[in-house]
């Protein structure tokens, strides 16, 4: 009984709206007239026969990757000290990787551009300092976008990583060093397995925030710089295009769950 | 299988000192039991010698070898938890067979030896379940498995037997002592339980505070208590506290003057074995006899538990079995209780 509220909810919030996506996205454009109904496929062929837009997609899913890969290497030491510290600040380091997330997502980007600008804060110090004499280009590049997202996605990576990594026994790394394993072949024969649960669900979260992250391509890739998320915004609120709109949300959505389920299948088959 | 020896031993966190100056020698095959109060060190200890805490001070040797400060993964010791510690994800099997594959064995030689470690520990044929499918017993057998298959210099026990409930306990108990015959294995076990300690070691060390209080054999221990911690600790003691007035003469709190064989000394206590106190008749030929008021009986089945009171401050607990027929003491009578001369050992007052 408990649960029929969130159902009904998840229902109706999630459900439908992507059903009535779905419709609209095999509806007709014509210029003028807004949306035609119809049932046709010509948005999705228009998505997947212009190069552009196929840019778009392959750099989407670069930058997700990219920045999934960063956030498990650099996520995962950190997880680790935090699961296995026995400080009285444990608490408070905890509140530290989670206190970014207290500042939304434009405000920190708006931040990282006055630190990545050409007179920013990162490009002045380095000047000053005599490292580079030409202010280094990061704004509206690439890098800066991985940047943005990495430093917001990090903190998801962490607490999921921590919370796995704590239910397993110390006791177990202990029993491994103790029959002649180096931390090398302990990490990879015991504590990379027992955490995979954790690493598929921190991979799975980071890397679905990263293909639909949208203020942060924005403000720190600049209007060059196209994503998908963006590029559903721009079709719907500046071309008015809503049926191909729907159809790159339908893509975005449709990439995202393959890669995810691709990886999971993998990972499932290396580690039972 | 090789004597290990700890010298000089010392572990400091910050102003609390874990183990103070511990100094033990064990022998080839021997079994030892740390037994002492949580927190007393031992577990410290043990954990020293496997290498997962750097010691402030001190030396470990195994066999010849000076180990003090090598990893843990150099020192070849083979570790029971308590918690049984076996990998979840990998089957009995790839468990027993991990020390082996990470020295380097042969695949073919491999499976010869795990055969072989299953069944010293009865799990002949459990190769292919998951830690999951086993009882808590079976999953320490299979940890002991673990251990043994890689010929460890030595064992070393970490209450391995607290998790199991008592009857299982029992059985993993008599399986480990005889495999630890058998093996001819160096062996050290840390426990809280007694009996369990009594039951198993060829020594055993007492260890309070960080400090060792002594070493020696069950007998040693319970007959000859070094201190009045190890008197109270290891069996039960009556205690007295009093002064040695003159040579073979304690003066107790009440005033009773008790013939003993110690030397004058300042303020002391008294212990007394309850198993050597006698009463009624057999008191009669006793070197010290006092009329004692029966204050407390408890029922034990094989053992009546008996409070007695001397004076206003003297209190002891006697222990007299449970004779079916015999004139049970009740409490309010008077009775006569004795002990012979050399049945009190004096000890130098602890605050």
């Amino acid at each position: 009984m408990l649960v029929v509220p969130a159902t009904i909810f998840v229902a109706i919030g999630l459900i439908g709206p992507i059903a009535i996506l779905f419709r609209y996205s095999l509806n007709q454009f014509i210029p003028g007239q807004f949306m035609v109904d119809g049932l046709t496929i010509e948005n999705y062929v228009k998505f997947f026969t212009d190069a552009f837009y196929l840019n778009v997609l392959w750099r989407t899913v670069r930058v997700a990757v990219v920045c999934t890969i960063v956030c498990l290497i650099m996520g995962f030491p950190l997880a680790y000290v935090l699961a296995r510290t026995e400080s009285r600040f444990k608490n408070l380091l905890i509140m530290l990787v989670v206190l970014p997330l207290f500042v939304g997502n434009a405000v920190r980007a708006a931040g990282w551009m006055t630190a990545f600008g050409s007179k920013g804060a990162l490009n002045a110090s380095l000047m000053g300092l005599g490292v580079i004499d030409q202010p280094l280009e990061i704004m509206f590049t690439e890098t800066a976008v991985i940047i943005g997202i990495i430093a917001v996605n990090l903190p998801f990576m962490v607490l999921t990583l921590q919370s796995v990594i704590e239910g397993i026994n110390r006791n177990v790394e202990e029993a491994a060093f103790s029959l002649g394993a180096g931390p090398a072949a302990m990490f990879r024969r015991v504590l990379w397995p027992l955490a995979m649960p954790g690493i598929l669900a921190g991979t799975i979260l980071t890397f679905i925030l990263a293909m639909n992250a949208y203020a942060t391509p924005v403000l720190l890739g600049g209007p060059k710089f196209q994503t998908m998320g963006p590029l559903v915004y721009g079709q719907f609120a500046q071309q008015n295009n809503w049926p191909f709109g729907g159809a790159i949300s339908f893509i975005l959505m449709t990439a995202t769950l393959l890669l995810t389920i691709a990886a999971n299948l993998i990972v499932q088959r290396r580690y039972r | 299988m090789a004597r290990l020896s700890i010298e000089h031993l010392r572990k400091v966190y910050g102003e609390f000192t874990a183990v103070d100056d511990c100094s033990i020698d064990i022998a080839e095959g021997e079994f030892l039991v740390l037994l002492g109060p949580s927190g007393c060190g031992k577990t410290t200890t043990l954990r020293m010698v496997a290498g997962f805490i750097q010691p402030t001070a001190g030396k470990i040797t195994i066999g010849e070898r000076d180990v003090t400060n090598l990893p843990p993964w150099k020192r070849n010791c083979g570790l029971v938890f308590q918690s049984y510690a076996l990998f979840p994800h990998m089957t009995v099997a790839e468990n027993v067979a991990f020390g082996l594959e990470m020295r380097k064995v042969a695949p073919a030689d491999r499976a010869a030896r795990v055969a072989e470690a299953l069944r010293l520990v009865q799990l002949t044929g459990f190769d292919e379940r998951y830690p999951r499918q086993l009882s808590g017993g079976q999953q320490q057998r299979v940890a002991l498995a673990r251990a043994l298959a890689m010929e460890p210099d030595v064992l070393l026990l970490d209450e391995p037997l607290s998790n199991l409930d008592a009857k299982l306990r029992l059985e993993v108990r008599v399986q480990i002592r005889d495999l630890q015959r058998k093996l001819g294995l160096t062996t050290i076990m840390v426990t809280h339980d007694q009996e369990e300690a009594l039951t198993m070691a060829d020594r055993l060390v007492v260890m309070e505070k960080g400090k060792v209080r002594q070493i020696g054999t069950q007998r040693e221990l319970y007959e000859k208590p070094a201190d009045r911690f190890v008197a109270g600790f290891i069996g039960r003691s009556a205690f007295l506290d009093g002064a040695m007035a003159q040579a073979g003469h304690f003066r107790s709190g009440g005033g009773l003057d008790i013939r003993c064989n110690a030397p004058a000394s300042g303020p002391a206590t008294l212990a007394l074995r309850p198993e050597r106190l006698a009463i009624g008749a057999e008191a009669e030929s006793c070197a010290n006899r006092f009329p004692a008021r029966v204050e407390h009986v408890s029922y034990l089945g094989a053992l009546l538990d008996i409070d007695v009171r001397l004076t206003e401050q003297d209190r002891i607990l006697l222990q007299l079995p449970n004779r079916q027929g015999a004139a049970e003491p009740k409490p309010g009578d008077m009775i006569t209780i004795g002990w012979a001369e050399d049945a009190g050992l004096v000890y130098p007052r602890e605050p």
